[in-house]
């Protein structure tokens, strides 16, 4: 999949500002960022998602063919077959009323005209390579008498239905405990690798994504401000919202107390993500970074090329590019 | 040793679940079994553990919202059980809570100065403008902000509304229950800033809960770890982290990336 500046904006709220991102087959891309940053917005392009208001421009390529603009009945050939998506609150997302076996074996008898005890034979097949013990009694309850956990492995399995080759996954632990989250994304990691399936991995939440993917891309404002090697990128920061992210996270350097006996503070970014009408026009950061200069607000930085496929889009690193190169 | 602040010696809490079965007896739920544990003035304890794992009953505990089927709660000396309903409100002006969602806590027809004052009120104390502006300031608002609504706020100030109304009434001990889990990182660690800043201007001790271990494991000197509604390890944060005892706080440090 390759998106190509694809924008999304909302009458004047720009909700996606020109993402170029590229999803080789069976590779993992981490998507990080807080809310508002529009994470969430670029999942729904990959699925073809948009909701109706939201103007789309440039360019989203499938396997070479060009699907943005596409009407509804084209992207719907491609869903669940070509891309597939799980959600954050798995319950919503299952049908209360129905038995989680019919909700599975729905779409293989539709998309897949299987009959109806080969499409149970599959799901047994999918709930066992998801990691559902027991499947043969799961299939029978109902998805409030399972856990948050389970659930979230019975929309994963429904997401495999119809062997999608990406599967977006948009903040798919957030809603569970730290251990179950951890299984849930190492069951992610060996299903991408098992079935060669890309992996776009949507979450606030650095160490998962560090423990996911192998690509990031960090988001503020609409905009990917830094992408590259998931290590590169968390190991050795260049863009000053993805320090500030970094540092913000409580985590072993900054625990405990100081020399003078205060309890040692978090580094904070100033401020809190303007709503999306409210952006500056330059950097979407400005107003709220600590290094800013005065090109900041007004002109829009653009990515640059930092080596080790590492590229971010900041106008502090332009600088002592160009200075480097003049020197 | 200064005398603790808060006791909490071998309490249970039971609940009874829905009947299953007409002629069988109903199945007992126990959120809280025989937990202890003493805070000094101006420490902080922190709570983890997963959901369901009875942390949010603890704070119910102690702030007396819940009594224990097992057990005594003493703050600062006094069995908060033992008191009259008049007398447990007038306590509350010395322990006071912050909850996760600040919308749902605050009154979203009422402007948030009065919301904030509220606690004055209620313990009796007088109702005062320039205590509500003295509060709003600590925690990084704007005077002007008190004449606003709940609904003009983002998701962190909001939070630092919660916290204004709840040290307004200058208390020894603040439970947090999950106060910062639904922020964004760079916003959660802003108010636990706060916490940290207002911890050390009054002397406030903190009963802080949370899911996340590397959340508690920032902000507070010990940490009690929930499983089942049990205490399954309890001692300094350092020794914790450092060299968990129980298989359990091991796997909450590693989902937490410590």
């Amino acid at each position: 999949m390759q998106l190509d500046r694809v924008s999304v904006a909302f009458g004047a709220a720009v909700a996606l500002r020109e993402a170029c991102l590229q999803i080789e087959p069976g590779t993992r891309l981490g998507i990080v960022g807080e809310s508002g940053c529009g994470k969430s917005m670029l999942g729904l392009c990959l699925m073809g998602m948009i909701p109706d208001a939201g103007k789309v421009s440039g360019s989203i390529r499938l396997n070479g063919k060009e699907l943005a603009g596409a009407p509804e009945h084209v992207w719907r050939r491609h869903r669940a077959r070509d891309v597939a998506m799980i959600f954050q609150e798995p319950m919503a997302a299952l049908n209360p009323l129905k038995r989680i076996g019919d909700t599975v074996m729905e779409p293989l008898e539709v998309h897949e005209g299987l009959s109806r005890s080969a499409a149970r034979a599959r799901a047994l097949a999918l709930f066992d390579e998801v990691g559902i013990p027991d499947p043969d009694s799961r299939l029978r309850q109902y998805p409030h008498e399972i856990s948050g956990g389970q659930r979230q492995r019975v929309l994963i399995a429904l997401a495999l239905a119809c062997n999608p080759s990406l599967l977006v996954a948009d903040e798919p632990t957030t809603a569970l405990d730290a251990n179950v989250a951890l299984r849930i994304i190492d069951l992610l990691v060996r299903l991408s690798e098992t079935r060669n399936m890309a992996l776009v991995f949507i979450s606030h939440d650095l160490a998962a994504v560090a423990r996911a993917t192998q690509q990031i891309a960090v988001m503020y404002g609409g905009d990917i401000v830094e992408r590259g090697p998931t290590a590169q990128v968390l190991g050795a920061p260049r863009h000053p919202y993805t320090i500030g992210l970094l540092g913000a996270r409580p985590g072993l350097d900054n625990r405990g107390r100081g020399p003078d006996g205060r309890r040692k503070r978090l580094v904070t970014i100033p401020g809190t993500v303007p709503p999306l009408f409210e952006l500056p026009a330059g950097c979407r950061f400005s107003g709220r970074c600590t290094r800013e200069i005065a090109s900041c607000a007004l002109q829009r930085p653009q990515p640059l090329a930092l080596g080790a496929g590492q590229v971010a889009a900041c106008h502090l690193l332009g600088q002592a590019h160009a200075g480097a190169g003049a020197s | 040793m200064t005398a603790p602040l808060l006791e909490l010696h071998g309490v249970s809490r039971r609940y009874r679940m829905p009947r299953e079965a007409l002629l069988r007896p109903p199945a007992v739920l126990t959120a809280v079994n025989n937990v202890s544990l003493t805070l000094a003035p101006g420490q902080t304890l922190g709570i983890v553990g997963e959901s369901g794992s009875g942390k949010s009953t603890l704070a119910r505990l102690v702030m007396a919202f819940e009594r224990p089927d097992e057990g005594t709660v003493l703050f600062e000396g006094t069995d908060l059980n033992g008191l009259s309903a008049g007398a447990l409100r007038m306590a509350r002006r010395r322990f006071q809570m912050v909850f996760q969602d600040p919308y749902g806590s605050l009154d979203p027809r009422r402007r948030v100065g009065w919301s904030i004052a509220e606690p004055l009120r209620a313990t009796g104390a007088t109702d005062s403008p320039a205590r509500v502006k003295q509060v709003l300031d600590q925690v990084g608002l704007r005077a002007a902000d008190a004449e606003k609504y709940p609904h003009e706020f983002s998701g962190g100030q909001r939070q630092r509304i919660a916290i204004a109304r709840a040290v307004v009434t200058r208390p020894a001990l603040l439970v947090a229950d999950e106060a910062v889990s639904a922020l964004d990182v760079s916003v959660q660690a802003q108010i636990l800033n706060l916490l940290m800043d207002l911890q050390e201007e009054m002397g406030l001790a903190m009963v802080f809960i949370s899911h996340d271990l590397a959340v508690v494991a920032c902000i507070c000197d010990r940490m009690l770890v929930m499983k089942h509604g049990d205490c399954i390890e309890a001692g300094e944060t350092s020794r914790l982290i450092a060299s968990p005892r129980h298989e359990y706080t091991r796997s909450l440090l590693v989902a937490s990336g410590l």
